[in-house]
């Protein structure tokens, strides 16, 4: 075993923080609950960050890495399910790249917008198709940090791709769980710096143990999602994959309560970016029928 | 022991729904999206609060020789659930007929009361409280908006941060300090919010607009005999109107009602079909029940006139736990929740995120439970 990053991992990590530094920086105000940014995507893209998955030298390990790393931008883009399940699919499917799981496509669809490649994964196998207008009903009002879309039907003319739906279900858990890890790094650090930062009873919020012992837990799990995204990123492993998105639909729901908690009042601000990252983190916990559909995927991989 | 409500209790609930029924808008659900302190939903409730006036709902609890009809703790607690489940139509006003008013019967002066109590009787007035400051959260003792006393009048100065309806309010409660001592120089000043010197600017909030505010007072001139109660008496003032305040948020009520509708709409798409989301939905109903019994058991001695002290804590606790495990249920089996597919629950949503946070953090509580009903000993300071 050997856990630490190639040098070339090391050098793809340090080109995006080299790319997005810039970003960094942007002005939240106002920023609404979604902060998508056409210029990053652009500039990733053309870099060809989103397309690391396809190098077989690379492959699915560092593209998880690209897409934890990505995830941690108070900006979003549609990185993971690009990075991570586009290879599988072959060919120029335009991006964004949605995923919609059959059964379930009356709910709010992260990037979806006329002209993404939708694509659809069930017991029916493995479909994309390009979304038109007519399709697509914008959700600007959504209370999470994508851009969000209702998809209003599902045209019966679709691209079938053979490949079996549960390679695609092993990525979208990976991706899922990787986004989440970069989601769950970057809530964490910035609700540390506030509990450092901010004052109450004439001692630092930080000093109070009821609130240590909180963030150290919420420590040990995005700590945790990470390891199991980057390992089910490395076997495709049908159970590395379920345990990685289980682990992070239930960090996600431990944390995101907390970390509103602890920025107290400030935390349901639009002038703070916390809801940048918990409000990505509320739009994952339900994908695929939530921890109950992980736990059942990871129980029969795990124990058939 | 009996469990049941009395047959006045269950006529008067039945009377508020079909009030309720009859008054609120077609489009009602869509509508109370709006948060309690929006601007839409204040105009609302201007119209509304009439209405429940002249029907003899708006105070039914107050005592008689003020307008009420002196209804015991166990009306109000229907009255606040019905409204609470409603979406809150009363939108500010709650606040006027919880808190606000029976502060001001019990403390008030004469002048004050004849002043005040009418316009909120009578379901025309909107508060707006001043508490929180920027370096001043939990830890209200350390509050610095400073009332200097200068002959009949006091000069105040100062920062209030997160303060709901202010953008709309006619009157605020202002805590301020008028001595240097932490709790006993704390004084309460009722102020017109059309005093020059204060400026309201709004906070962009998750929770929706015209929620939060932050209200700046820059050499406000009030009398006075605009002071409520004593010089350094807000402490104990305080204390009385946040016991009413923690339990008049019936929040048990609506996260059940939010639950039910959720379940309903998950059967009705054939997806309440796994042990998962039904085991997780049972949680959830096992956590609003608990809430609503812990406070319960508050309303039935506030019914028997005892002292109601740190229990209400558990009871709050008991709250925030249901609020939040419902949110989390919703966020995970109906996600269409939050975007556009169901205004009501998206409401339940927008109320419920706050609910350990508004009104004073949830940790605090634990701290009060932890101490006066556990009866731990402090962490060293
Ligand atoms: C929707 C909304 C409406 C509001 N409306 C009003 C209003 O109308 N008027 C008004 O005055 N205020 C209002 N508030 C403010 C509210 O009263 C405060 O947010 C609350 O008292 C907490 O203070 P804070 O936000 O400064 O958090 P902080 O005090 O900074 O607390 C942050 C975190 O630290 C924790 N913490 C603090 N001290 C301790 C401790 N000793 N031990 C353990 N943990 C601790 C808290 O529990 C919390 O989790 C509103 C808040 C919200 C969210």
């Amino acid at each position: 075993m050997d856990l630490s990053l190639t040098d070339d991992q090391v050098a793809i990590l340090d080109a995006i923080d080299t790319l997005t530094r810039p970003y960094a920086g942007a002005s939240l105000h106002e920023a609404g609950f979604a902060l998508p940014d056409a210029q990053l995507d652009r500039d990733l893209a053309e870099g060809g960050f989103l397309d690391i998955g396809f190098d077989p030298d690379l492959g699915a390990v560092s593209a998880a890495l690209v897409v934890e790393r990505l995830a941690r931008l108070p900006q979003t883009v549609e990185a993971a399910a690009s990075a991570l399940i586009r290879p599988l699919l072959g060919g120029d499917l335009p991006r964004p790249l949605c995923l919609v799981e059959e059964g379930r496509t009356t709910r709010p669809i992260r990037f979806l917008r006329e002209g993404a490649t939708v694509l659809l994964v069930g017991s029916s196998g493995v479909s994309t198709f390009t979304a038109t207008a007519a399709q697509v009903r914008p959700e600007p009002e959504a209370l999470y940090g994508y851009p969000m879309a209702t998809l209003l039907t599902v045209p019966a003319e679709r691209t079938l791709h053979a490949i079996p739906a549960s390679e695609v279900l092993i990525r979208w858990r990976i991706a899922l769980a990787a986004e989440a890890a970069g989601l769950l790094a970057a809530a964490l650090d910035s609700t540390v710096a506030h509990v450092i930062d901010r004052q109450q009873f004439g001692r630092p919020l930080a000093t109070f143990q009821a609130l240590r012992h909180r963030l150290a837990q919420a420590q040990v799990r995005a700590n945790g999602v990470r390891w199991l995204a980057l390992k089910a990123a490395a076997t495709l492993d049908p159970g590395d994959a379920a345990l990685a998105a289980l682990h992070a639909q239930e960090s996600a729901r431990a944390t995101v309560y907390d970390f509103h908690q602890f920025f107290g009042a400030m935390g349901v601000t639009l002038e703070h970016p916390l809801h940048l990252w918990t409000y990505r983190l509320k739009a994952l916990i339900g994908d695929l029928r939530g921890r109950g559909g992980q736990g059942l995927a990871a129980a029969a991989a795990l124990w058939p | 022991m009996d469990f049941d409500w009395t047959d006045q209790e269950t006529a008067f609930r039945d009377r508020l729904r079909a009030l309720l029924a009859d008054t609120l808008p077609d489009d009602w659900e869509r509508f109370s999206q709006h948060g309690p302190a929006s601007p839409a939903l204040t105009r609302y409730a201007e119209s509304f609060c009439g209405t429940l006036a002249e029907q003899g709902l708006l105070i039914p609890h107050w005592p008689v020789e003020l307008g009420g009809q002196g209804l015991d703790p166990w009306h109000q607690t229907i009255l606040a659930e019905e409204m609470w489940i409603a979406g809150e139509p009363r939108g500010g006003q709650y606040m006027n007929v919880n808190w606000i008013g029976p502060t001001l019967i019990r403390y008030g002066s004469s002048d004050q009361q004849a002043r005040y109590l009418p316009p909120i009787a009578e379901g025309k007035a909107l508060w707006c409280q001043g508490f929180s400051e920027p370096g001043s959260g939990s830890d209200l003792a350390s509050l610095r908006t400073r009332a200097e006393r200068d002959g009949d009048q006091y000069r105040v100065t100062g920062q209030k941060i997160w303060t709901s309806y202010a953008g709309l309010a006619d009157t605020c409660f202002l805590v301020c300090r008028t001595s240097d001592d932490r709790k006993r120089g704390i004084s309460i000043l009722l102020v017109p919010m059309d005093t020059p010197g204060i400026t309201v600017r709004q906070i962009p909030s998750l929770i929706g607009e015209g929620d939060i505010h932050e209200v700046f007072f820059d050499d406000v001139i009030v009398p006075v005999t605009a002071r409520l109660g004593d010089e350094g008496q807000a402490w104990e003032i305080i204390g009385y109107s946040l016991t009413n305040e923690r339990l008049g948020i019936p929040r048990y009520a609506l996260a059940r009602a939010a639950l039910d509708r959720a379940v309903s709409i998950l059967k009705a798409q054939d997806e309440f079909d796994g042990e998962a989301v039904k085991i997780e939905a049972a949680h959830c109903a096992a956590l609003t029940e608990a809430a609503r019994m812990a406070s319960y058991a508050i309303v039935d001695r506030r019914a028997k006139g005892e002292a109601i002290g740190a229990e209400s804590s558990s009871a709050r606790f008991a709250t925030v736990m249901a609020e939040r495990r419902v949110c989390e249920f919703i966020v995970e089996y109906l996600p269409e929740a939050l975007a556009d597919a169901h205004p009501y629950l998206k409401m339940h949503h927008q109320r419920g995120i706050v609910a350990g946070i508004a009104a004073g953090a949830a940790e605090i509580q634990l701290n009060i439970i932890a101490t006066d009903v556990l009866k731990l000993p402090r962490e060293p300071r």
